[in-house]
């Protein structure tokens, strides 16, 4: 009965109740919603990472990511042999890479040229799909060179355009040829954009002396999850004198960064959170002053001061649970179709986004972990927040009460 | 009516604020309520009768002097022992109904028992039984609002004894209902206090209940002025 009481008085005050519902389905649709974002934001930056940019797992010469010079290459066969020996590779590239400079008639910079094998590198990273403009690398064709979008337009190189590439042979001899556009690439990540060219990699090869050799291999695993560490400990056992690495160890940042979203996340969340506290103490104590007479007589004929705050809380709790199916039924609806159609942020912070490694459409997606979480915190909080007009309630001198 | 007492006062003196502007509000009360007895407090406004009355009940504490209820000491309870010893020793009638309001006739009265762990046929049972007693039977299923005053201040009665209490409180209870409705109630209660020997005190300025009561106490300045006990209305 203390059940039925309680929800009985819930819908004393229609509006006073209804406004708390609301304030529980809207928080619990901004609290998910915002996660949803970050989570979308985290994932795209994930997949960046290691679908476009690094790869799960990459393999070097042990002193190449110190120096990157053209000597510290390996034999390509006894790399291959072994990763085509893995179950569970989806695919993967092995590059020649040179740090040179590129010029032509308006001036020069310092960038990362990458000798590639085109279908190999599409079947990891998808390269073909970013040229916006001109054609992908093919085996025909004189020195073709594929130049990042930020880089052409600074140096003004259009399609068709002629570069010179100058590097260190692996003999520390200066090297240099001319190379043709041959297409302009744009991914999500301006600076790499502007830092890395791509040639084949049998013209760099032949440039510095590499032939047969590589410098980096990048692999991609299958599927979601794959356990990345344990196929690097079994690559380090087959390929001694090699070093492998992970994403998160080539590319700490984009570690970091998901980490970081996690704890923006938690900020988010607490201050929705909070303000939600405040909207339910407000209107619990309302309640509760306005039923001071009541709660009296209750103690008054014997209802404890225990069943007298569990009914205040029991109020509380039932309210929240009623606010929270439309509340997650709004978050569902909300992500399912945000989730497809994305926020194109683009016109906002596209520039931005870009220059931090990330798409400019957004598609927010809900774990279902992080939804348990949202509604215990939920729970949690309108019950934390019930506490003070719950104790308010039973601090009452009955006689007083009922003097009202 | 039997001459064990179901309540005895022992010097009870109430002082309000004795800290900032003192107000005594009973001086010295002794007073001794025997089983079965169907008694009156009465005297002017500010007299004490509804101060003694909450003392007695356990609602407000004394300055000095104990209350005895049933041999419990109730003075000496804590606020959770006084609320527990409510519960099953003694009944509440207000002048102003105080039912719960989202709940019906019947629910009103079963949540009584529902505090004391009564099983749920017991409850049923007994509560059919009050609304019978009372003569609210077609009326279980009602709320609060939509009865009249005097069909509420039935509902009370048939709740304050819901616990079986073998004393029974009641501050003004006539005060809001008009005559026929304060008749009504008069004899339920008369009936209750006669075949189930049930012990009223009643705290009344109403001469509808003081022309019933077999017993009259009258406080002036908070002090017992007159104890009388009289022969009428023994049934």
């Amino acid at each position: 009965m203390l059940l039925s009481i309680a929800w009985r008085n819930l819908w004393r005050n229609r509006n006073r109740s209804l406004l708390i519902l609301v304030s529980v389905t809207v928080g619990l649709w901004a609290g998910t919603f915002i996660m949803a974002i970050y989570y979308g934001m985290g994932e795209n930056r994930l997949r960046m990472a290691i679908e476009k940019e690094v790869s799960h797992l990459q393999i070097h010469h042990p002193r190449f990511s110190e120096d990157q010079e053209a000597v510290y290459c390996f034999p390509e066969a006894g790399v291959r042999r072994v990763l085509d020996t893995l179950s569970n590779t989806a695919a993967y590239a092995l590059r020649t890479i040179g740090a040179g400079m590129l010029s032509n008639a308006t001036g020069s910079r310092g960038i990362l040229v990458a000798g590639i094998d085109p279908v190999a590198e599409d079947a990891t990273r998808s390269l073909s799909g970013t040229v916006e403009e001109g054609a992908y690398l093919t085996e025909s064709g004189r020195h073709p060179i594929l130049l990042g979008r930020k880089l052409a337009d600074k140096l003004r190189i259009p399609l068709k355009g002629k570069v010179v590439l100058t590097l260190l042979d692996t003999a520390g001899a200066m090297t240099a040829a001319a190379f043709r556009v041959q297409g302009i690439y744009e991914t999500a990540n301006a600076p790499l954009d502007e830092r890395i060219v791509y040639v084949r990699k049998g013209d760099l090869d032949a440039l510095l002396g590499t032939t047969g050799s590589a410098h980096e291999a990048a692999v991609l695993l299958q599927g979601e999850g794959e356990p990345v560490e344990r196929v690097q400990t079994l690559l380090e056992e087959r390929l001694p004198g090699l070093k492998v690495e992970t994403w998160k160890q080539i590319s700490p940042e984009t570690a970091l960064v998901i980490s970081s979203l996690d704890t923006y996340n938690l900020i988010f969340i607490g201050i929705i959170l909070l303000a939600l506290s405040f909207g339910i103490i407000n209107t619990m104590l309302m309640s509760v002053l306005d039923r001071m007479r009541e709660l009296g007589v209750l103690m008054a004929v014997g209802m404890s001061r225990r069943r007298v705050f569990g009914m205040v809380l029991l109020e509380t709790v039932l309210l929240t649970l009623a606010g929270v199916p439309s509340g997650l039924l709004l978050s569902f609806a909300t992500i399912a179709w945000v989730g497809r159609t994305g926020i194109d942020l683009g016109n906002i912070a596209g520039d931005t986004l870009r220059d931090f490694g990330y798409e400019t459409v957004i598609h927010p997606v809900m774990p279902t972990g992080s939804l348990a979480d949202i509604l215990v915190l939920v729970l949690l909080t309108a019950t934390l927040s019930a506490l003070y007009p719950a104790w308010k309630a039973i601090s009452l001198r009955p006689v007083e009460a009922i003097r009202r | 009516m039997d001459t064990q007492p179901v309540m005895q006062a022992f010097g009870i003196s109430k002082i309000y604020h004795p800290e900032t502007i003192p107000v005594r509000a009973l001086t010295d009360v002794d007073l001794r309520v025997n089983r079965g007895e169907f008694a009156a407090l009465v005297g002017p406004s500010g007299s004490g009768k509804t101060t003694l009355l909450n003392i007695i009940g356990g609602l407000d504490e004394p300055t000095s002097g104990s209350i005895v209820v049933s041999g419990t000491d109730i003075t000496s309870l804590s606020p959770a022992g006084k609320i527990d010893f409510r519960l099953y020793n003694i009944g509440f009638v207000f002048q102003s109904f105080n039912l719960i309001p989202v709940l019906t006739a019947r629910e009103n009265i079963e949540f009584i028992m529902l505090l004391q762990r009564i099983p749920r046929d017991e409850r049923r049972r007994r509560v059919g039984e009050l609304l019978d007693a009372v003569g609210l039977a077609d009326k279980a299923e009602v709320r609060p609002a939509k009865l009249s005053g005097g069909q509420q201040q039935r509902v009370a009665v048939a709740r304050a004894l819901a616990s079986k209490p073998q004393f029974v409180l009641a501050d003004e209870p006539t005060a809001n209902l008009d005559s026929h409705s304060a008749a009504n109630l008069l004899d339920i209660m008369e009936k209750l206090n006669r075949e189930e020997h049930i012990t009223f005190l009643f705290s009344t300025h109403d001469q509808r209940v003081i022309d019933r009561a077999r017993r009259v106490i009258t406080l002036v300045d908070g002090r017992v002025a007159d104890d009388r006990t009289l022969v009428k209305g023994a049934g």
